[in-house]
């Protein structure tokens, strides 16, 4: 990005902010054409900051901003709208999928179709559609869009296409592999699952389990380690 | 290079939210230079604070004795108990005259991107306070925001679990607004949540 680029009406979200100085913020977003951003929106905790009420997550916004720093000044931000305020447990699934975002995306780095499968996910959680479905398909379009090849389709060890009536063991980084009588820690499917899973079809209960645990291992080893908050505060609210 | 007690002063003025180092700077100068009593007053008073006031054991705001006046008071309605974020909202819905019954704060609010969940905000002691068998209703009355919705929901759903009955304030178009002039986040949302008449 050259120093003065300015970037006009860009479609985006806002995944988290904190606050900056005494009354501005810095907002992580992730925008259609120009992936996440860090941007200082200035002035916007004073009270009667046109900001303040725009510059909420999940909502879909439109953005302008310019330098070429790794901050950049946010200049105006429009609220699109058409889509009501999460609640509940979706909400809580919202803060998921961000800090995913945050966590495994790399700042500046353009993910258009990354960026559609997210707005998709945060459109279905507010219209109250089933949360586990709607989760495992963003998080594989997201291993998938961020170039962490996750081969579903193709026996990983003999090459030859993944049976429906196989069992198959996960191993990350290299695929699925035939393990009739595997049972060990790693994550195992049926063909089935992964013939599902690439079809993007999540409707199976088998599939859901299966598609799940496969999933969080594949996230969690991306992660190197890195616990999810959002996930703790999850579970700690079914712990409570 | 500056003396080390100058130094010391202003490192400690950072500790205030949003003070970077040159605001700490101007706030050190202006109180050695341009205050002397003010910055007398600030560090008595600050250090009175500290010995004296803790968390009141029934609403966990900022009191001098183990039980807050208001907790204590026979004048309000114990069945009723409203939770809000912070001191500053209790004194907002005090000067609505509108509620008589008494308080919890939670002195935060649900922040998972920033690692705050229920156990820090301690919600088992909100929840200890909630089921002291004279409790009839938990008021939620969190931000409108993000996390405060989440903060509502999570508490609502320890609520539930006990038995205990939950309402969350209502939101739409101020009193006194035209819809002109109000942000379109909040018309949309008082479209969402319209209510039959
Ligand atoms: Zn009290």
């Amino acid at each position: 990005m050259s120093p003065k680029q300015r970037i006009d009406q860009q479609p985006a979200f806002i995944l988290h902010s904190y606050p900056w100085r005494e009354t501005s913020l810095i907002v992580e977003a992730f925008s259609r054409d120009h992936g996440r951003v860090a941007l200082v929106a200035k002035g916007a905790r004073r009270p009667l900051s046109a900001l303040r009420g725009v510059l909420m997550a999940f909502q879909p916004l439109q953005l302008d901003w310019s330098g070429g720093g790794e901050v950049k000044t946010l200049i105006r931000a429009e609220w699109q709208g058409g889509q009501p305020l999460l609640t509940g447990r979706a909400l809580l699934c919202g803060y998921y999928l961000n800090e995913l975002l945050v966590r495994l995306s790399a700042r500046e780095d353009a993910h258009p179709a990354l960026y559609r499968a997210y707005a998709t996910a945060l459109a279905a959680l507010a219209r109250g559609l089933p949360i586990a479905p709607l989760l495992r398909r963003f998080e594989l379009a997201m291993l998938r869009e961020l170039g962490y090849g996750v081969g579903l389709e193709v026996d990983a060890e003999s090459g030859e296409a993944v049976d429906p009536a196989g069992r198959y063991v996960y191993i990350i980084e290299k695929g699925p592999v035939s393990a009739p009588d595997y049972a060990g820690e790693l994550p195992t499917l049926t063909g089935r699952s992964l013939l599902d899973m690439a079809a993007d079809t999540f409707e199976r209960p088998e599939t859901l389990t299966q598609s799940r645990n496969l999933l969080r291992a594949l996230i969690n080893h991306y992660l190197h380690g890195h616990e999810l908050q959002s996930r703790r505060v999850l579970k700690e609210l079914q712990e409570l | 290079m500056l003396p080390s007690t100058l130094d010391e002063l202003i490192e400690a003025l950072r500790c205030l939210p949003g003070v970077g180092p040159k605001s700490a700077q101007r706030m050190a100068y202006h109180l050695l230079q341009r205050d002397q009593r003010g910055a007398g007053r600030l560090a008595s008073a600050l250090q009175k604070a500290l010995v004296v006031l803790r968390h009141c054991e029934r609403c966990n705001a900022f009191t001098e004795s183990q039980v807050c006046q208001r907790c204590a008071s026979s004048q309000r309605d114990a069945s009723l108990l409203c939770v809000v974020e912070m001191p500053a909202d209790l004194a907002m819905i005090e000067q609505t005259h509108a509620y008589d019954g008494l308080y919890y704060v939670l002195m935060g609010r649900i922040s998972p991107l920033d690692g705050i969940g229920p156990r820090e905000l301690k919600l088992d002691r909100l929840l200890a306070r909630a089921t002291d068998g004279v409790v009839r209703e938990v008021i939620l009355a969190t931000n409108f925001t993000n996390e405060g919705e989440a903060t509502a929901h999570t508490i609502s759903e320890l609520l539930n679990a006990r038995g205990i009955r939950a309402s969350r304030l209502s939101r739409g178009v101020p009193v006194g607004g035209e819809l002109e002039h109000t942000d379109s986040g909040t018309i949309a949302q008082a479209l969402f949540e319209r209510r039959a008449l």
